[in-house]
């Protein structure tokens, strides 16, 4: 009975041992050629808050694309949204003597000795997405919110031929997220598309029913409404769910972050555009910009992520 | 003779349904052997619990050097200086021997600490007063069943015990183990130690013991100095009872062998058991508790392994390796211990009856109430269950009717042979005459039944045949005319009959 | 052939151990370094300071489920008395501590006195202390502690990181207490059986209510020292660390059944598993695939553990209980 298991436990590991083969050439020709024979190989360390997000595992193949194009070397650590398993996996990247470290914290805080100890082993660090509040960092690649705000102000001023009324909902006050995007977008309307009011701007904290709330009574208010752009997806979700309650028909929607109802309800018509993150553009710059400053090019302090317009053209 | 150590006097207690106790006197004197038998259910285990605080008594009063106490728990009972060890040893397993030997009361150092090597030095000095060689290092998991049951002695004489009493010290030891003990016990007598000693061997008694108590469906029968007394006038003295259950006996045995076995061995545990049940015939299988009785029911039915031997089951030879191939073959096990090893207590009636066919009812896995009562009911009117309610849980049922569950669910696979382990055991008297009857029935229907009963009566008036085991071996057989009570138990205990058949 | 099996499973964890470095040692050049060792012990050592708690909690016959959550509640309030409420360093420390403790002789007293089993009892205050760490913090770190707090966790002396000696501190106090003292006999009694203890004179109330109590003093220090390698209270850290904490211990040899465990083999145990996660992340392995490796690593480890323990491969007859039998 207990050899049968053993057995079976045996059989497991082989047959485990078989999945691995194909991620593992890399590993071998890698422990065979330590960094001594090969003075010059780069060998990059991403640390992920978690894997288990479809945003993080598309970064982490676009870095593992970019590392292939520029022929480095790219070890990806998971820390499983955990902060003690982060600083452990960011000290076994030390160890290994990284060349650099990307870094995508858990949380801007619990990550600062961790930078802290990669500084003291002289590893520059990137961060990615999420920033540090301590340390010493080369360079912050992330989404530039701003410009996502003039995209979204750009389709809206488009769409409505330069003139019209125009609603923003904005995302709780205070957060980084909010006030770019913000930005951007006024920034954007009162350059170059002065035609478009906005008859109404109030915040709904990124939540689905503050928007929908929010924006019932804006419609009790405004008897003409042309446009409305929220700082997210799920405020522009509650905000078309009130329009339609209410009878009105003709609002051009735009939103932020594409999230999978977000793009349904692009595909379905009722929202015009939302603005989306490039995550494996993202994972790719970040790589690119670890091995220009490696190689001892400037690399600015921080990478503004380009961001894309999803809309009934461009989405799948 | 002095003081007695310890007086028990007008000692009653009830259970549900059963008298266990029924004004039982008992004095032990210090520096005394004291033997206590009696046949199973004659309520010895009932008056050692007593004595040792496990239960509270129902009347009657106890002395303890003269002094009337009230024995509130076991721990009150050790303080007092009365010591059980019971079949079931109670040491630590996970401790080593000085440490078993002085928990509760470990040598400290200055700082409050374990004075480890003081420990040591007890523990060894315990261990040689008694002559008994065991390291005091050794974890007492890997110590064989003898030497653990010395050390248990060893710690109550530490802890001062003026009585020990033994329930059935010798059932697990060798000859040369039980003598050791015996030169133990003889040696703690010289000491001013009482020992109550139960055994169901009677020449370990009559080997030891000073004086004897007979014990026989709760009462008192006497106590006799044990050069006063004979063996077999002992042994009339357990049996005594009128034979006032009634069987009413009306299958006869066909000719016809259903189950054959020869030769089946498990080493250490049964040794050579031959015989064979014909159809519609009820054998009985008597003997003492140890006797292996049990174990031989256990491996026909696949449960344990054995070593030698041979099956077969109508003429052809069969291997069963496991409860499943029993069950395939036509063998249904009735368990001793319903309730642990039969019955699923939360559960409805119909599900505990229908559970072992459930393929057959439920041919595509899909249960419903209807069909399970379906499939129920004509068991329940059949082995007239009370209440004859499909859905009533099993635990709200008496005995009787528990038993009669167990046995409805076997039915239902129709099998050949039945293996009944006491099957009448916990149940009152009408219930009894019930099963029995029942169990007449079956064999008329041609099913071949072999029970195992440690009731005389029941063995005698229902049997057509009855094999005696004693120590692993059967060591005889007799035919229904010409068993009696006398000659069953003398083969059970040995050597002291005329051998019979 | 007794000698060495006994030899065997009482160093069966320290074998997979030596096995599990000699292995890295020859797989990578980066293992066997003094600073990886280093590394491997301080990213041990709080998961061992918790997995101590634990295995007493588990030689006692029962289980501590709520250390992960004390772990982030003792941090929360200790970083917050700091920060929030501007207290010295110790007599934060102090009442984080307390806090820890008192939520173990919670545990404790719903085991012995609300008579539930230790699983649903710790069970229930896992679930609590966490909702009281995230009403505490309102789901936001605790951050700006002073050095001498951070210093705890990411501090050294003469090299040795700070975690790493208050585990040191910890293993040699717990192991006092097993192994030198009255109350650690009577602890594997109880464990032992319960029943035969409390007829040896044992105070078996005492004892268990204790054992949960030092199990959440332990993990208050776990957080206090995670806090201070963080140098902020997260209040979702400690997820999931009981499970770890209990693989230590049974890697150790500690039995769920009670009874045995030692602070050697959980010190070893911990190891193991901090072994396993540096070696995995130096060997490279993709983070999805290590979980797989790390879950059959144990199977075999604690499998090995059993197989020396219980010796040959035999057949057993099914267990039936039997009860008197004839």
């Amino acid at each position: 009975m207990r050899i049968r298991l053993l057995w079976l436990l045996l059989g497991i590991l082989a047959l485990i041992a078989g999945a691995c083969a194909p991620t593992t050439p890399a590993a071998p020709g890698a422990t065979a050629t330590p960094a001594a024979a090969q003075p010059q190989e780069i060998v990059l360390g991403l640390s992920l808050s978690t894997l288990n997000n479809p945003f993080f595992v598309t970064l982490k193949e676009g870095a593992e694309k970019a590392a292939a194009q520029y022929g480095v070397r790219l070890i990806v650590v998971d820390a499983q949204d955990d902060p003690a398993k982060e600083a452990a996996n960011i000290e076994d990247l030390i160890q290994k003597k990284v060349s650099a470290l990307l870094i995508n914290p858990t949380d801007t805080k619990a990550v600062v000795p961790s930078i802290q100890k990669a500084n003291q082993a002289g590893i520059p660090v990137f961060t990615v997405d999420r920033a540090a509040e301590g340390g010493e960092i080369v360079s912050h690649i992330a989404s530039d919110n701003v410009a996502g705000g003039r995209m979204a102000a750009e389709f809206l001023c488009k769409a409505l031929n330069g003139k019209g009324k125009v609603v923003e909902l904005e995302g709780i006050p205070g957060t980084s997220a909010a006030r770019d995007r913000g930005k951007g977008f006024n920034d954007y309307l009162k350059e170059q598309c002065p035609g478009l009011e906005v008859i109404a701007r109030q915040p709904a904290d990124f939540n689905r029913a503050k928007g929908l709330q929010v924006f019932e009574n804006i419609l009790q208010a405004q008897p003409q409404i042309d446009g409305v752009f929220a700082h997210n997806d799920e405020m522009v979700l509650g905000a078309i769910q009130a329009a339609e309650a209410a009878g009105r028909t003709g609002i051009i929607f735009v939103g932020f972050d594409a999230i999978d109802d977000a793009v349904k309800a692009v595909k379905d018509g009722k929202l015009a555009a939302t603005v989306a993150q490039q995550p494996a553009e993202m994972g790719r710059l970040a790589v690119e910009m670890a091995v220009k400053y490696l190689r001892g090019e400037k690399v600015e302090k921080f990478i503004p992520v380009p961001l894309s317009l999803v809309t009934k053209e461009t989405v799948k | 003779m002095g003081e007695p150590l310890l007086r028990a006097e007008g000692i009653s207690k009830a259970f549900p349904g059963v008298q266990a106790l029924d004004r039982v006197t008992l004095e032990i004197f210090p520096g005394e052997i004291h033997g206590l038998v009696g046949e199973n259910g004659a309520g010895k285990s009932t008056l050692i619990r007593i004595l040792a605080g496990a239960i509270p008594r129902d009347a009657g009063r106890i002395f303890w050097q003269g002094q009337p106490v009230e024995i509130a728990d076991p721990r009150h009972a050790r303080r007092l200086g009365i010591a059980v060890i019971h079949q079931e040893l109670s040491l630590l397993p996970n401790l080593t021997v000085a440490q078993n030997l002085l928990l509760g009361r470990e040598p400290r150092t200055r700082w409050g600490l374990l004075d480890r090597r003081a420990m040591e030095q007890q523990a060894w000095r315990i261990l040689h007063e008694l002559g008994l060689d065991l390291d005091p290092q050794a974890p007492v998991g890997s110590l064989p069943f003898a030497q653990r049951q010395m050390l248990e002695i060893a710690r109550a004489l530490s802890e001062n015990a003026r009585l020990l009493i033994m329930d059935e010290p010798t059932s697990a030891l060798s000859d040369r183990e039980i003598h050791r003990l015996f030169e133990l016990l003889r040696d703690l007598k010289a000491r001013g130690v009482a020992v109550l000693f139960i055994s169901h061997r009677l020449e370990e008694i009559f080997q030891i013991a000073d004086r004897i108590t007979i014990l026989r469906d709760g009462h008192h029968i006497g106590t006799f100095p044990i050069t006063e007394v004979t063996p077999s006038a002992v042994v009339r003295m357990m049996v005594g009872r009128e034979m006032s259950e009634m069987f009413v006996k009306t299958a006869t045995a066909g000719t016809e062998a259903i189950l054959e076995v020869r030769d089946l061995t498990r080493e250490g545990v049964f040794y050579g058991v031959s015989f064979e049940i014909r159809r519609g015939e009820i054998v009985g299988l008597a003997g003492l508790v140890g006797a292996g009785r049990t174990e031989v029911a256990r491996a026909l039915f696949g449960l344990d392994p054995v070593d030698r031997g041979e099956i077969r089951i109508e003429g052809k030879a069969v291997r069963i390796r496991s409860p499943l191939d029993a069950i395939r073959l036509g063998m249904a096990l009735i368990p001793e211990d319903r309730k642990a090893q039969a019955l699923f207590l939360s559960m409805a009636l119909r599900s505990n009856i229908t559970i072992a066919a459930l393929p057959r009812i439920a041919p595509l896995g899909l249960l419903s109430g209807r069909r399970l009562d379906a499939a129920s009911q004509p068991c329940i009117r059949h082995l007239d269950i009370r209440p004859p309610r499909p859905g009533i849980p099993v635990r709200h049922l008496s005995g009787g009717n528990q038993q009669k569950a167990v046995i409805a669910r076997w039915l239902l696979l129709q099998p050949r042979i039945l293996i009944m382990d006491e099957p009448t055991r916990g149940i009152d008297v009408a219930a009894k005459a019930e099963i029995h009857a029942l169990m007449d029935r079956l064999a008329r229907e041609g099913k071949a039944i072999l029970m195992i009963s440690s009731e005389l009566p029941e063995i005698l008036g229902i049997s057509d045949r009855i094999l005696v085991m004693r120590e692993g071996r059967i060591v005889g057989e007799l035919k229904r005319e010409e068993a009696t009570a006398d000659r069953v138990l003398a083969l059970a205990m040995g050597g002291l009959h005329a051998r019979a058949a | 052939m007794r000698g060495l099996r006994d030899f065997l499973g009482r160093w069966s964890g320290g074998l997979v151990l030596l096995a599990l470095w000699l292995a890295l040692t020859l797989m990578t050049p980066r293992f066997l370094t003094p600073s990886n060792l280093l590394n491997v012990a301080l990213q041990s050592s709080i998961l061992a300071v918790v997995a101590l708690g634990m295995t007493l909690t588990i030689i006692s016959g029962g289980i501590d489920l709520s250390v992960g959550s004390v772990v982030a509640f003792t941090g929360a309030l200790t970083a917050g008395l700091m920060v929030r409420n501007s207290w010295p360093v110790g007599g934060a420390i102090l009442v984080g501590l307390a806090a820890g403790l008192a939520m173990g002789l919670l545990n404790g007293a719903l085991v012995i006195y609300g008579r539930l089993v230790p699983f649903i009892a710790t069970l229930s205050t896992m679930a609590i202390a966490r909702g009281l760490t995230l009403v505490y913090t309102r789901g936001y770190p605790i951050s700006g502690l002073p050095e001498a707090f951070t210093f705890l966790g990411t501090g050294d002396v003469l090299g040795i990181p700070m975690p790493v000696l208050v585990m040191m501190a910890v293993a040699a106090g717990i192991s006092l207490l097993l192994n030198h003292t009255p109350w650690g006999l009577h602890l594997y009694a109880v464990g032992g059986g319960e029943d035969l203890a409390w007829l040896s004179g044992v105070r078996v109330k005492r004892i268990k209510g204790l054992v949960y109590g030092m199990s959440g003093l332990l993990a208050g220090l776990g957080g206090i020292l995670l806090t201070a390698r963080l140098w902020s209270a997260q209040p979702n850290v400690g997820i999931g660390l009981e499970l770890e904490a209990i693989a230590a211990s049974v890697l150790g040899g500690a039995s769920l059944s009670g009874g045995y465990g030692s602070v050697r083999g959980t010190l070893v145990g911990a190891l193991v598993m901090g072994t396993v996660g540096n070696g995995l992340n130096l060997l490279e392995v993709p983070s999805y695939h290590q979980q797989i490796i790390k879950g059959l690593i144990f199977i075999l480890a604690v499998g090995l553990d059993q197989l020396l323990k219980t010796g040959p491969l035999s057949a057993r007859s099914i267990p039936m209980r039997r009860r008197g039998a004839s």
